[in-house]
């Protein structure tokens, strides 16, 4: 098998003949033209990887030559040495400026051009090699990026369908995820005593890992819940849970309600969570009092046994729950400053009726507060409305 | 940007941070409490948060992280001198129950 095959053109033929020789005897297949015009009729036949080219030639020359061979896309990486009588610096930049890849000055000495045949078929397959390299990666970032969008249409299959509908309630969200899949998750069960219950979770970290232990997170939860009892044995359900089945790193912040639409209460424990809001008569839009769900816990998955609290409010017809995860709210601006809870509150005191329309209003609103800056972290918003 | 200085101080290494602890920096601080833990096997290991401005949960993560690699190596991990919003961040997360957290770097060590 031929090492590669290189084109020689030049007018003068005992020069194509040396050429030919010695390239031949060193294993490289041959073409030559005695001309600009030839060489392009040449290459209309069969595809060179190099071009070894004089200068002054009739009917076409070879700077000519190299402009049209470097100027089609079809042929441009084929490599391009110019042979050129004018010696000195300034012929050779003039070569190169013509897009030449080399040069060798007239006379040569064959052995010299083998040696630059040579090297330059090292580069070849240095380019070829890095050509396959890239395909193969550009091949495998397709994958990667087809898989990443299937775990995200499944990822949106995890939460819940809208418009949402629990026992007393009417809810909807806005999930955001900072990469294509997110460590943000939410639920909302009925409970067969007529009442509801309530998850928020943000997992430590982004991406792909977060994303799974979101799903986990909700099966248990899910399984909590299934179990029976209260806010307080769910959170240290869970936790349990998700300290067994996770790394050193990873755990979860997560907010924990049972909605009592006939007692007019809620309990609910915070385990490290943002505290969400109580909008009183929300639901009916405007500016309202708001409340926040105050409540100190240890993230879930930290450590077996830790100690949570469960805490009371009321839960009133027409009341509103504002749920989020800190990405709505710590996005930092060019001042350094940011949203904070104390911004978000004062957005959610002042919304529509209906949660469709204020969850769109404080999106908008914080990313207006933000601006230029975009979310950065997993950004999750529930709006759920008591009915009246 | 992060910035972070280690020293001695007898058997306690003292890792001092400056800048935000997000996402984005936590490998270089992994990194870098890591190999003190491993070469100077430190008894006590102080982080000093004071240049602190901010700490996601990806931070908490890798300071959780942090007390159980050093606990089992039976040494102990303190914080110092945490600043207003992480003061905040930690009580919202109760960790300032579960860290040993001191108002000063002399305390810190001190309290060995």
């Amino acid at each position: 098998m031929p090492k590669g095959t290189v084109l020689v053109v030049d007018d003068e033929a005992p020069i194509r003949d040396i050429l030919s020789f010695y390239l031949k005897r060193a294993g490289y297949q041959v073409l030559s033209a005695g001309n600009g015009l030839e060489a392009l009729d040449e290459m209309g036949r069969s595809r060179p990887d190099l071009i070894i080219s004089d200068l002054r030639m009739p009917e076409m020359a070879g700077d000519e030559l190299c402009k049209r061979v470097k100027s089609d896309p079809a042929t441009r990486d084929v490599y391009f040495i110019i042979l050129s009588a004018l010696d000195g610096t300034a012929s050779r930049i003039g070569g190169l400026s013509l897009g030449a890849d080399d040069m060798i000055p007239k006379p040569f000495h064959a052995q010299e051009v083998l040696a630059k045949v040579d090297s330059t078929f090292r580069l070849i397959e240095m380019q070829k090699e890095i050509k396959r390299q890239n395909k193969e990666l550009t091949t495998f970032q397709r994958q990667v990026q087809e898989e990443m969008e299937l775990a995200a249409a499944l990822q949106m299959g995890l939460l819940p369908k809208l418009p949402g509908e629990a026992p007393g309630s009417r809810y909807t969200h806005r999930y955001l995820p900072a990469a294509a899949i997110g460590g943000d998750i939410y639920a909302i069960l009925p409970l067969p005593d007529g009442c509801a219950a309530v998850m928020i979770a943000d997992v430590s970290g982004h991406g792909v890992t977060a994303a799974l232990i979101s799903a986990m997170v909700k099966t248990s939860f899910e399984n909590q819940v299934r179990l029976g009892g209260e806010p307080l044995a769910w959170a240290q359900g869970m936790n349990e849970d998700l300290y067994r089945s996770t790394l050193a790193e990873q755990f979860a912040t997560a907010w924990l309600a049972r909605l009592d639409p006939v007692g007019n209460r809620l309990r609910y424990v915070a385990a490290g969570h943002c505290a969400p809001f109580r909008i009183v008569g929300g639901a009916k839009g405007g500016l309202q009092r708001s409340e926040v769900l105050q409540g100190k816990g240890f993230m879930l998955g930290l450590e077996v046994q830790l100690p949570f609290t469960e805490h009371e409010a009321e839960f009133l017809p027409d009341d509103r729950l504002i749920l989020y995860t800190d990405g709505l709210v710590e996005v930092e601006r060019e001042d350094r400053t940011m949203l904070e809870e104390a911004g978000l509150r004062r957005i959610c005191a002042e919304l529509p009726a209906g949660a469709e329309a204020a969850a769109d209003a404080v999106i908008a609103q914080a990313r207006a507060f933000n601006q230029p800056a975009p979310f950065v972290d997993d950004v999750t918003l529930v709006i759920l409305d008591r009915k009246a | 940007m992060l910035n972070i200085q280690t020293r001695q101080e007898g058997t306690a290494s003292v890792v001092s941070i400056q800048g935000k602890v997000n996402f984005e920096v936590t490998a270089q601080l992994r990194d870098v409490i890591r190999e003190t833990v491993a070469t100077a096997q430190p008894k006590l290991l102080t982080i000093n948060l004071e240049g602190v401005s901010f700490i996601d949960s990806s931070g908490l993560g890798l300071l959780v992280a942090a007390r159980n690699s050093v606990d089992k190596s039976g040494g102990k991990l303190h914080l110092c001198c945490l600043p207003a919003p992480v003061k905040k961040t930690f009580d919202q997360t109760n960790l300032t129950n579960y860290f040993s957290i001191f108002a000063t770097e002399q305390d810190a060590l001190r309290g060995a």
